[in-house]
């Protein structure tokens, strides 16, 4: 059973609460720090008084535990399954899994069970020797915080190589494709795996020496007509993106929409998309690519 | 019953979270079917999972509660939380807490020895309690066999219990597990292991992926089950649009759009023996059924129709045969590239210098039509059999037109 109380939040904080109150006195203020660092915002109000007035049998009300171990979950039958799911799945390869313990367990899923049908068809190779070898250096560097000198080939097809301090692995699901976010100086840029043709470990950089450019963002408005289910398809499509929605009148609705500049192309063919069922009313620019795209169809069929 | 941020229940959590998530435009007075109560009590349970999440902002029609969240600047689900809100009763938790610390790996213990130590080692620092009788241990341990955290053992008449065993260590699968925990559609498993450690890396950031579904994760995962049994089901189909209605189907797998946010059940009627899909957020309730011999006769029939499936649309049954030529200058490559990436079950071909063609023939037409137009600017022409999807999509286009600058050539 997928929902239950042994995987929750509030067991969660009374296993660590027991954790620290064995062998040593737990005062209030540590109670509250862990419930505020494991549970729910209002989480104080309930798990402190049930735990003070012995509701629950874990402690009495001079806040000492019966409880002689650390308390140890053993996987239920759920989470092994769902591991033992996962050796099936391409992308394990990348990771150096020890497997031993999931002979014997029944699959919670297999990849034949989802079809993506949507996704990108020319998704990265998981099991090319090279490119594990690539990934698995690069989570050393992210782990161990050190720079990285990286050879790849760029967009025009040339070959370029740096130093970068690697940020972030990002992985795309309809590109199915991971991206290093690397900063190098002042400047943040995304390197496909693909592209990486070597790689290497450099020295550990300093705290100090690490600057995380901030990440621009732009808006986008549009007014969307609720016709063919449009307000459905179209508050789904863009569920993944950071949104406003007002309704403006019968069955139209302002949506406001911020993204990242990288990806305006992209943003522009999500809303083409859609049709006469989204009309971008600001800013300027943003309507001005989509009359650029209507001017060259006009000058292709009139 | 006084208010509680746990719930016992996921559905009703489930209809609101979406609704705040998805759309968030609705005020207090549109959640006409529940009451006034029952939008503050779940309102607040979300405010208190989701704090830092939330959003508001006042109009007309009243203040409209939203959740606001840019999916690739998070790097774990935050939806995830209302699957850690599952409500308990105090013998749940001080069992759980008192069998994990009296059982053992390698000792098992009988119910009367359980039940001694519990008595005498534990339960003697409290003071005015109720005992935990014999009948509430004995499920729960029963509950715990079923959950595979405890193993029971016969020994003669007896039934003896220790703590489930594994060699299994999750030393080394951190950083698969913040993979997948995120990109996995049952990654809130991976979320609940990832709990089990102190501290977690964030190495890993995603792009187009949808939070949102892991509130149909316990559909899915009833589904699947069905599936690897070969068993048909019985689901209740809610629509926005209000009505409802209960469906028999053999379930086969799980269709995922990675651009549009939803997931479907790909099944086949078991009456008419037609493939149908439906939307997961849409299911609820699944009831599974009595094994179906013919699982691997629907299975082949899947695979034999998705090869002229766009989409998750199978339409009258009657293929369609569409054609568009594009026109892609040579330093539009990048063009190419989409067709090549994006075809699905279609065909590209190079006609001359600038001139591309991409056919393909599906069920249902219609269903490339938002695909269609993201290539407004380079369509030359577009021919289809379905006569519906050619004019849609010049009809549309001319609408398109009229919006963004008249009739006239100001475009």
């Amino acid at each position: 059973m997928l929902f239950s109380e042994v995987y929750s939040a509030y067991f969660n904080a009374v296993a660590a609460i027991i954790e620290a109150a064995i062998g040593e006195d737990i005062t209030d203020k540590r109670i509250l720090e862990i419930i505020e660092d494991k549970a729910f915002s209002e989480s104080m109000l309930s798990i402190l008084p049930s735990l003070k007035n012995e509701e629950w049998l874990i402690m009495n009300r001079e806040l000492r535990t019966p409880i002689k171990h650390s308390p140890q979950m053993p996987l239920t039958l759920l989470q092994k399954r769902w591991l033992k799911g996962l050796l099936a799945d391409p992308r394990i390869a990348l990771f150096d899994v020890d497997e031993t313990g999931l002979e014997g367990v029944e699959p919670l899923f297999t990849p034949e069970d989802f079809v993506f049908f949507d996704r990108y068809l020319d998704g990265d190779n998981y099991v090319d020797e090279n490119y594990i070898l690539h990934f698995r250096t690069i989570l050393a560097a992210l782990k161990e915080q050190r720079r990285m000198h990286i050879k790849y080939t760029n967009r025009k097809g040339k070959s370029v190589h740096g130093q970068f301090i690697p940020i972030k692995l990002e992985y795309s699901a309809k590109d199915d494709k991971f991206r290093l976010l690397t900063v190098d100086g002042r400047l943040a840029a995304y390197i496909n795996l693909a592209r990486i043709t070597e790689c290497e470990l450099l020295e550990v950089y300093p705290e100090k020496e690490f600057y995380l450019p901030k990440f621009r963002e732009k808006y986008v408005v549009f007014k969307l007509i609720d016709r063919r289910n449009a307000l459905d398809r179209v508050m789904l499509h863009f569920s993944d993106c950071r949104k406003e929605t007002c309704r403006i009148g019968e069955n139209v609705y302002r949506v406001t929409l911020w993204y990242d500049p990288q990806d305006e192309t992209e943003l522009l063919i999500r809303i083409l998309s859609f049709g006469p069922m989204v009309q971008v009313t600001e800013p300027d620019s943003f309507i001005g690519l989509i009359k650029q795209r209507l001017q060259m169809q006009k000058d292709i069929t009139g | 019953m006084p208010y509680s941020e746990l719930i016992k229940n996921y559905s009703r959590i489930r209809d609101y979270m979406r609704e705040f998530f998805v759309y968030g435009f609705k005020s207090r007075d549109e959640y006409g079917q529940k009451s006034a109560r029952s939008y503050d009590n779940e309102r607040r349970r979300i405010e208190s999972w989701l704090a830092g999440y939330m959003s508001f902002h006042q109009d007309a029609s009243g203040k409209n509660v939203f959740i606001s969240v840019d999916s690739r600047h998070v790097l774990r689900n935050p939806l995830y939380k209302s699957w850690k809100a599952a409500s308990f009763t105090k013998n749940d938790i001080s069992l759980h807490f008192l069998l994990l610390d009296i059982l053992s790996p390698l000792h098992a213990k009988s119910i009367p020895e359980i039940l001694r130590v519990m008595d005498n080692d534990y339960l003697t620092v409290f003071s005015n309690i109720d005992p935990i009788n014999e009948s509430t241990l004995r499920k729960k341990l029963k509950e715990y066999v079923a959950l595979g955290l405890v193993v029971a053992e016969k020994q003669g008449k007896q039934l003896l219990y220790r703590l489930a065993d594994s060699k299994l260590s999750l030393d080394g699968w951190q950083d698969a597990l913040s993979f997948f925990a995120e990109e996995n559609p049952l990654g809130v498993i991976g979320s609940f292991l990832l709990d089990k450690f102190s501290q977690v890396r964030d190495i890993f950031s995603f792009k187009h992926r949808y939070l949102i579904f892991t509130l149909d994760s316990g559909i899915m995962l009833d589904l699947l089950s069905a599936v690897h049994e070969h068993r048909k089901v019985e689901f209740e189909l809610f629509r926005r649009r209000g009505n409802h209605s209960k469906r028999v189907i053999m379930p086969i797998k799980i269709f995922i759009s990675t651009q549009g946010g939803r997931q479907y059940l790909a099944g086949f009627h078991v009456r008419t023996k037609k493939l149908q899909f439906y939307r997961l957020d849409s299911i609820q309730k699944v009831k599974t059924l009595d094994v179906q011999p013919d699982f691997d006769n629907y299975m082949a029939c899947l695979r034999d129709e998705a090869a002229h499936i766009w989409g998750v649309a199978t339409g009258n049954g009657q293929r369609s045969h569409i054609e568009m030529r594009l026109r892609i200058a040579a330093a539009d490559r990048r063009i190419v590239y989409r067709l090549e990436r994006e075809k699905r079950c279609g065909n590209i071909v190079r006609l001359d210098e600038t001139g591309w063609l991409f056919t393909a023939d599906v069920y249902d037409a219609q269903e490339l039509l938002p695909w269609l137009r993201t290539f407004i600017g380079r369509v030359e022409s577009l021919t289809c059999s379905n006569k519906i999807v050619e004019e849609r999509f010049w009809s549309d286009y001319a609408l398109m037109r009229e919006m963004y600058g008249g009739a006239s050539d100001a475009v």
